[in-house]
Order: C-alpha cells, then structure tokens, then sequence
C-alpha cells in the first residue's frame, strides 16, 4: 500500500513538533493506528526505518498503540468491539444496522527526545 | 522529555480536500470521485454518461492514471474540458494532486467535476479529495468475491455500479451474493446493476446522478 507516505507524513510533523517544543532528538515516537486503517504495522515500521535517516527522528523507536474495531448497535442497543477490521454484523447479536466509530485512527499521538 | 502531540497523519490531506470542497461549492460545482479496479470500466461508463446527458449536465473530467493521456483523450474526444494528473507510480490520487490542476479546468463552465481516480480496489478509498460523492464500479468478470476482500470501498461509497451485467450468462458469478455482501459492508449503499457497453440499467444511474446535481449549476 503506501506506508512510505504515511511515514513522510509522520516524519513532516515529527519535525515540526520537535522544532517547536526544541528537541534536537526524538527517541520515542507514538503513533495510534486503527485496525480499520488499512495501514500495516509492520510495513509502516519498515517504512519509518528507512525514512528516517538524516531526520531529528534517526535514533527513534516507533511505538505502534493498535486500536481495535467498535461501534454501537441499534438493534441491540449495545456497544461492541469486532474481532476482525470490517464489520458485517454486531458481533453481540448478529444486527446489520449499526453505526462503526472507532478503528480509523491514524494519529501521532506524542514524541520523547533529548534537547 | 514528553511531547504531547495527537495529530491526524492524514490532516494535511483533510485540510487539502476541504479547500477543494470550498472552491468547487463556492462555484456550483458537484463533485464526485469514481473509484475501481483497473479495467472495470470507469472509462466507459463516463464517455457513456457524458454522451447519454451531456446535453443536460455540464461535465468537466480529471483523469488520474500512474501514466499515459488515453482516458484524457477519450473525453476530450467528446468535447467536454480533461486534466490528465499521471501520478507517475503512485497508487492513487490525493488531495494536492486535484487542487494543482483545478485552475486549469474552466470552473465557470462546469457543473459536475467528475474525477476518475487511478485503478485501485485498495488506496484511492483512504484519500478525500473534497468530493460530494465516492461512487465505485465493480465489473462482474472480477468475481463476486470482492465486496469481502476489499471491503473499505464498498462501505466508503454512496453508490455502486456492477458493471458488465451483459457478460452475466457467461460467468459463474452471482449478482445476489455481489449486492448482499456490498450492503452487508454498508447498509445505504445504492446498487445499480449496469453495462456501459449495451446501456442496460444506466438510467437509474442518470436519475441518481441528476439528482446529486440538481443543487448545482450542472443541471441545464
């Protein structure tokens, strides 16, 4: 897919908010993707690794909080979380009308570094 | 030290797409972002719309392709205003491809801006280009497997053409399965059965896209 872009773009404000909070290296960057996504952990690390290089973010580790899929079921009236990405039906009981509302995350959520 | 940080990674492309909605609005125009496989047939269905209403809606294209200029030419072809983007190996289109070439199309004349995405089941869903409307095709030929296998499309978009219904007695694919699934993934989807080659069903796709329009200037 296109992980390399989602990492320039992490990399784009990492940057940026370390310049403004003055850190010279960042050692830990956090990031929340959602099961929902369609990013891939692992190709995004890859991706990272390699953009990295000759950025304040060349030492950082990348942390990756995953969020699971949930939503809210108007049938059962109950909220759920579903063990796969996309959801066909509420997990709980079996509903088709119902409304997703976590597991598109794609957020930096916060940077560690040294001045 | 800790930095609170907590921004969307795709926010530069959100704010991006705003600003096309806002340009594009400001001058009447509906837009809408059709999505697909490679060859289902996106080129198609729009040289067919485009001669079928022409005469009542006032289209402009952005044909967007890894490279080449034939579906640009194809349209211009039918006098309606083209911008070939070639994203030059990218996977799809994002917001600040379509927001370059918007001043090179003639806005003033154009009711409904109609962009043609690169062929793609998997990225173009993830990028707001500051369309009204997602619609994608999926042609019958490609199985009807792929609501399930794909399913970020399906459940992104406000209406889905199946295509090449005209090859249905030639394959063993079912149309049922391909409308069940698509709305199990999203329960508002529209779903019209069509072929761009023979014209079958495309009226209730002309309905659907007149009505999208009837806001805009693009109804004549």
């Amino acid at each position: 897919m296109h992980e390399l872009s989602i990492a320039l773009s992490v990399l784009d404000i990492v940057r940026s908010a370390a310049a403004e909070s003055g850190l010279a290296s960042v050692t830990v960057v956090r990031l929340r993707i959602g099961r929902a996504s369609g990013v891939q952990p692992d190709s995004l690390r890859f991706a990272f690794d390699c953009a990295k290089v000759g950025t304040p973010a060349e030492g950082a580790a990348l942390e990756i909080d995953e969020t699971s899929v949930g939503g809210h079921c108007d049938v059962c009236d109950r909220d759920f979380t579903n063990p796969e990405p996309y959801v066909l039906a509420c997990p709980l009981c079996g509903g088709t009308s119902f409304r997703v509302t976590t597991g598109d995350e794609l957020h930096v959520l916060d940077l560690e570094g040294e001045p | 030290m800790k930095v609170k940080v907590v921004t969307n990674i795709l926010k530069a492309n959100t704010r991006i797409a705003e600003e096309n909605r806002r340009t594009l609005h400001e001058r009447g125009i509906t837009t809408i972002n059709l999505m697909s496989s490679p060859g289902a047939g996106k080129t198609t269905l729009l040289a067919r719309t485009i001669r079928d209403r022409g005469a009542r809606i006032r289209f402009g294209v952005i044909e967007g392709d890894i490279q080449g200029t034939h579906d640009a030419e194809v349209i211009a072809a039918l006098d309606v205003p083209v911008i070939q983007i070639n994203t030059a190996g990218g996977c799809h289109l994002d917001a600040n491809m379509v927001q370059s070439v918007l001043p090179e199309l003639p806005l003033e004349s154009i009711g409904l801006l109609v962009i043609e995405n690169v062929g793609n089941l998997v990225c173009p869903a993830e990028f707001d280009l500051g369309e009204d409307a997602k619609v994608m095709l999926l042609s019958i030929t490609e199985g009807d497997d792929k609501p399930l296998k794909y399913p970020r499309m399906f459940r992104e978009c406000e209406v889905l053409l199946v295509n090449k219904v005209d090859l249905a007695p030639h394959l063993d694919v079912s149309l049922e399965k391909i409308r069940a699934d698509a709305r199990g993934l999203n329960p508002a989807l529209q779903v019209f059965e069509v072929s761009a080659r023979t014209g079958q069903g495309l009226e209730a796709w002309y309905r659907w896209l007149e009505k999208k329009c009837a806001g805009s200037r693009g109804r004549g």
